[in-house]
C-alpha cells in the first residue's frame, strides 16, 4: 500500500513539477523540422552532461553499412524533471529514436521520442508532447 | 558541561538526519510551510507569507508562467514539438506589444539581422550569462531568498546569482559595467520597486536579439498577490536603443517540492562552433 501510494505521490509529483527545458540555442538554427528521421541502433555513448545531454546510437544504414548517429535531448536537470536519469539510457540499450535531423545533413538529430527496446517504454526526450499547457503540434 | 552535553545533542542529531539526507530526493523534496486546503492540496491563493518587518517574503522557486503555444507558426526559434516551450516573451519581449519593441532605426536593423541568423551569436547559446530580464522568461528555476535587507536571485543556469540591496545604499554614480548590473530595492507598499543601472553595453534581451546598451537602466516592480504568483512590470529605460521607456508584465508560478539543479552550460557545449559553420547565407 505504501509502494501504491509512493509511486502515485511520485506520479503527481512528476506531473506538477515537469518544468521544460528551453535549448540554450534555436532549434532552427540546428535541426530541420522538415526533415523527420526514426532511428534504431545500440547506444555507444551517453553525454549526461550541459547544455544538453547527448547519446550515440550505431545504426544500420539501407546498404548494411554501420553508420553512428549523434542524438541531442534537452539538459539534464529537465531530463530528470520529466523522469529521466543518468542511469535510464546505458551503453548497449537498444533504443528507438524519432526526431528531427541536423541542417547539415551530418549524422546528428535532435529527439522529439525515445523508446527502450528493453523495455518497449516510449520516453520523452525533449518533447513539449504530453505536457501540462502544451497542445499538440 | 551544558555545551557539552549541546555538542553530544548536536551530534546525535546530525548523525540520525544525515541518512536521510542523503537518501532524500531534492528533485521532489516537500516544500515546507505550504499552506494546504482541507484536502491537503497546495492553497496557491492563500496570502504571501511575510518578512520579519511585515513585507511581503518573495521566497520560494519561481518559474515563468507563459509557456509557449504549439501552433505550426508559433515562432521560429524553437519548435514547440521538437523542444520544450517557455514563455513567448523569453524568443521576443515585445510579444505583447502592438508593433513589437520601440527599436531605434539602428536597433531595429540589427535584431532584423539576429533574427534570420536564428540568433546563433546568442551569448545564451556561447554559455555566457543570461543577464536581467532574461531569467524572469526562461523555463529554468530561479530561487529567491529573501531577507528584510537582501534579495537574493539564484538561477540554475551556470549557477548564477543576483544580489538586491534593500539596506537604502545609492545605486553606484559610475559603476564598473556588469551582466547583472547593480540593483537597490525599495517597498511601496508591498510593492518592491527595484532599480538597475551599470550594465554592459550591446546584451540580449530575448531571443531575438534584442539589445540593451550601457545607458540602460531598468525598473521591476515586484508583488506577490498569493502564495502561488509574483507579478512583475519591468521597464527598460534605453535610449540609446529604444525610442521610449517600455514596460512588459509577466506572471512568475512558485515550484513546490522540488530543488534547484545547477545547469553550467560549458560542461559540454558543441552546438556554437557547429552553429557558425552553417551560418545562414546572406
Amino acid at each position: 500500500m505504501m509502494m501504491r501510494i509512493s509511486k502515485i505521490c511520485l506520479s503527481l509529483t512528476l506531473f506538477v513539477t515537469a518544468v521544460p527545458a528551453l535549448a540554450h540555442h534555436s532549434f532552427a538554427a540546428e535541426f530541420d523540422a522538415s526533415k523527420p528521421v526514426k532511428l534504431t541502433g545500440s547506444v555507444t555513448k551517453v553525454e549526461w552532461e550541459n547544455p544538453h545531454v547527448w547519446f550515440y546510437i550505431d545504426v544500420k544504414d539501407p546498404s548494411g553499412k554501420t553508420v553512428n548517429w549523434g542524438v541531442e535531448m534537452g539538459s539534464p536537470n529537465g531530463l530528470m524533471r520529466v523522469g529521466w536519469d543518468r542511469k535510464t539510457m546505458k551503453t548497449g540499450d537498444v533504443v528507438t529514436v524519432e526526431g528531427s535531423r541536423a541542417k547539415d545533413d551530418s549524422n546528428n538529430a535532435n529527439a522529439r521520442v525515445v523508446t527502450l527496446a528493453s523495455s518497449g517504454k516510449r520516453l520523452f526526450a525533449a518533447s513539449s508532447q504530453g505536457q501540462p499547457g502544451q497542445g499538440q503540434q | 558541561m551544558m555545551r557539552a552535553a549541546y555538542s553530544r545533542l548536536l551530534f546525535l542529531i546530525l548523525l540520525l538526519g544525515l541518512p536521510i539526507a542523503y537518501s532524500a530526493q531534492w528533485l521532489h523534496y516537500p516544500t515546507a510551510g505550504v499552506p494546504r486546503k482541507p484536502d491537503r492540496s497546495p492553497n496557491l491563493t492563500a496570502p504571501a507569507p511575510r518578512l520579519s518587518d511585515g513585507k511581503p517574503d518573495f521566497s520560494g522557486i519561481w518559474h515563468t508562467a507563459r509557456l509557449i503555444p504549439c501552433t505550426p507558426d508559433g515562432n521560429k526559434f524553437i519548435d514547440c514539438g521538437t523542444e520544450i516551450g517557455g514563455s513567448p516573451l523569453a524568443l521576443d519581449l515585445g510579444t505583447d506589444m502592438p508593433g513589437g519593441l520601440p527599436y531605434q532605426p539602428w536597433a531595429a536593423a540589427l535584431v532584423k539581422e539576429r533574427k534570420a541568423d536564428h540568433g546563433i551569436d546568442d551569448p545564451h547559446v556561447r554559455c555566457l550569462p543570461d543577464n536581467p530580464p532574461r531569467p524572469w522568461v526562461m523555463p529554468h528555476l530561479v530561487k529567491a531568498v529573501h531577507t528584510p535587507r537582501l534579495l537574493v536571485l539564484l538561477y540554475e543556469v551556470n549557477a548564477m546569482y543576483r544580489q538586491i540591496f534593500v539596506d537604502g545604499r545609492p545605486l553606484p554614480a559610475d559603476p564598473n559595467p556588469s551582466w547583472n548590473g547593480y540593483s537597490t530595492g525599495k517597498w511601496e507598499g508591498d510593492t518592491l520597486v527595484v532599480q538597475t543601472n551599470g550594465f554592459r553595453d550591446d546584451l540580449w534581451i530575448d531571443m531575438a536579439g534584442s539589445p540593451m546598451s550601457e545607458a540602460a537602466t531598468m525598473t521591476e516592480r515586484m508583488r506577490r498577490p498569493n502564495y502561488g504568483s509574483l507579478e512583475l512590470e519591468i521597464t527598460i529605460n534605453d535610449p540609446k536603443t529604444y525610442t521610449r521607456p517600455w514596460t512588459v508584465k509577466m506572471t512568475q508560478h512558485i515550484e513546490l517540492d522540488t530543488e534547484l539543479i545547477d545547469e553550467v552550460c560549458l560542461e559540454n557545449e558543441k552546438s556554437y562552433q557547429r552553429l557558425q559553420s552553417i551560418r545562414p547565407k546572406k
